[in-house]
């Protein structure tokens, strides 16, 4: 079942076009992978999902669906029963993921009390195992401060707030851009387990094809606004059809061969 | 001596006892500051009256602690009500932004264009004297400040991922406002606040000197100043002591915002400047 179809959207800022005609669709369980250069529009993309776009970025033309919901339709205050609860996010820069002076433990019942009347003890109880989950000691980090953690048990618990409400879609935008590989490679992993537990749809915005190749089972290529080829990730790893794909994949550096110079896309 | 005083404790120190020296003044007074009495008028500092007495007999000292009270009770309202005023337009304004902000910062331009003792003396000066005219003609050019330190505050940090997580996670905004930006905006305008804090009393010693502020016979610095220009060739000290007074306590502020601010200052921690 179809969880996030987006059709035909198109986003412009004054006269300028940063995103046209994009076509996506991920079903319950997907992990899609974006991938495409800086500056293509994958975050444009995933900000105007969750109703993110700055004022003065405008969805010109097309619709975003979620569920049954036409999501770009919805006011300021409807979206907040969607934000969190049916959509979340994950973001590249762990430091700034939780708020400096209110511990993450704060952070989570403030979540929680915002979507759920649960009472009090439930609350903690539910987030403690959530963070548990994630492989956090859940105690020491529901009580910490942000900057008490390393960067991977922040983007951990990220995570574990990401997904406390099982949301119908975990969009990740560059997660682990800004961690080393060893603790990106854990991170994901726990990604990819929370997404078996919640049976979510992940879309997932990276740089690295690596990561795509081990995780992700669709994928799309985004250029310049545009989506130039999508498909089984296997299939547009294996046969890539668009020039561009083709580009992306032959600067990935090979282990065997090291004399060649990169290409330069 | 200043930099000594700005690297150790000795700020906080000050601080303290004046703060503790201004809650019991009225105690530790020995005369009534408004006590007049003609036959001991004008006397030099002696054991009896610590720092003379003014042209009505009145003992100065006194006349200085309550004047403390004054002065810097007068300057606390003046910044608490510029704080109550201007921070919650200006998070407001920062926060909401689009038209709201550009008409609420428009008007922060208007009140921003006149240099503040000119409009200060206008606006006490049509409201006619008195300490509360002054209060409020004092708040009108002070709490743009406020408003525009917490705006530019607001607008720093809105751009910050944990907003935008509080924001996707489905928390409201007043919750947004008031939990994870009212903090960081306190920290920045308490720091002002306090380098304000010496300003203010200047300028309502300043306005009392002119008449403008407090009347005779309420003890206040400035209008002590006023009335002992008369007296200077005979009696100098009159004049001194309450400029005196006036200096120290704008000194001791000034540090101790110097102090907060340094403190508050990550990217200076060791105080080296």
């Amino acid at each position: 079942m179809s969880v996030l179809t987006i059709s035909n959207l198109t986003i412009k800022h004054r006269e300028e076009t940063l995103v046209q005609n994009i076509r996506l669709s991920i079903n319950e369980g997907d992990w899609l992978a974006l991938v495409g250069e800086s500056g293509s529009g994958k975050s444009v993309t995933s900000s105007s999902i969750g109703g993110l776009l700055p004022r003065e970025l405008i969805i010109s033309s097309g619709s975003i669906h979620l569920g049954g919901v036409n999501l770009s339709s919805l006011k300021e205050k409807e979206w907040r029963t969607y934000r969190g609860k049916a959509i979340s996010y994950i973001f590249q820069d762990y430091q700034g993921a939780f708020t400096p002076f209110m511990s993450i433990g704060a952070q989570f019942d403030e979540m929680l009390k915002t979507h759920l009347n649960d009472s009090k003890q439930l609350r903690k109880s539910r987030a403690l195992e959530c963070l548990n989950n994630v492989n956090l000691p859940a105690e020491r980090v529901y009580k910490s401060y942000p900057f008490q953690l390393s960067g991977g048990q922040l983007q951990r618990a990220a995570i574990a707030m990401a997904t406390i409400l099982k949301p119908k879609l975990l969009i990740a935008d560059e997660p682990t851009t800004a961690l080393d590989s060893i603790t990106a490679a854990h991170v994901l992993q726990l990604l990819a387990e929370q997404q078996k537990q919640t049976n979510c749809a992940v879309l997932f915005i990276t740089h690295d094809l690596r990561h795509v190749r081990k995780f992700a089972n669709k994928m799309a290529v985004m250029r310049k606004g545009e989506i130039v080829e999508s498909g089984m990730t296997t299939a547009v790893l294996k046969h890539p059809k668009h020039a561009y794909t083709k580009a992306l994949i032959a600067a990935i550096p090979s282990l065997k061969q090291t004399k060649e110079r990169l290409v330069t896309i | 001596m200043i930099n000594r005083l700005r690297t150790t404790n000795s700020v906080i120190l000050l601080m303290g006892l004046f703060l503790i020296a201004i809650i019991i003044a009225p105690f530790i007074a020995p005369f009534d500051p408004n006590q007049v009495n003609m036959a001991n008028r004008l006397k030099p500092v002696s054991l009896e009256h610590f720092l003379g007495t003014d042209h009505l007999g009145r003992d100065v000292f006194s006349r200085i602690l309550a004047g403390a009270q004054t002065t810097v009770g007068t300057s606390f309202l003046v910044l608490a009500i510029s704080l109550l005023l201007g921070v919650p337009i200006g998070l407001v304004s920062g926060y909401i932004g689009g038209r709201l902000d550009r008409i609420l910062m428009r008007v922060v331009d208007a009140f921003m264009a006149f240099p503040d003792y000119i409009a200060a003396i206008i606006l006490s000066g049509l409201l006619g004297p008195g300490i509360f005219n002054l209060i409020f003609a004092i708040v009108m050019v002070k709490w743009v400040g406020y408003a525009r330190l917490a705006r530019s505050t607001v607008l720093t940090e809105k751009q910050k991922d944990y907003i935008l997580i509080a924001k996707v996670n489905g928390v409201g905004s007043m919750n947004i406002l008031r939990r994870h930006m009212i903090p960081h905006v306190l920290g920045n305008v308490m720091v002002l606040a306090t380098l304000d804090a010496g300003k203010i009393i200047l300028m309502i010693a300043s306005l009392s000197y002119i008449g403008l502020g407090a009347q005779p016979p309420t003890p206040e610095w400035g209008a002590m100043l006023n009335e002992a220009k008369a007296f200077f060739y005979n009696a100098p000290h009159l004049m001194l002591i309450p400029g005196l007074a006036i200096m120290v306590i704008v000194l001791i502020f000034n540090l101790f915002g110097d102090y907060l601010r340094d403190y508050y200052d990550v990217k200076n921690q060791n105080g080296g400047r």
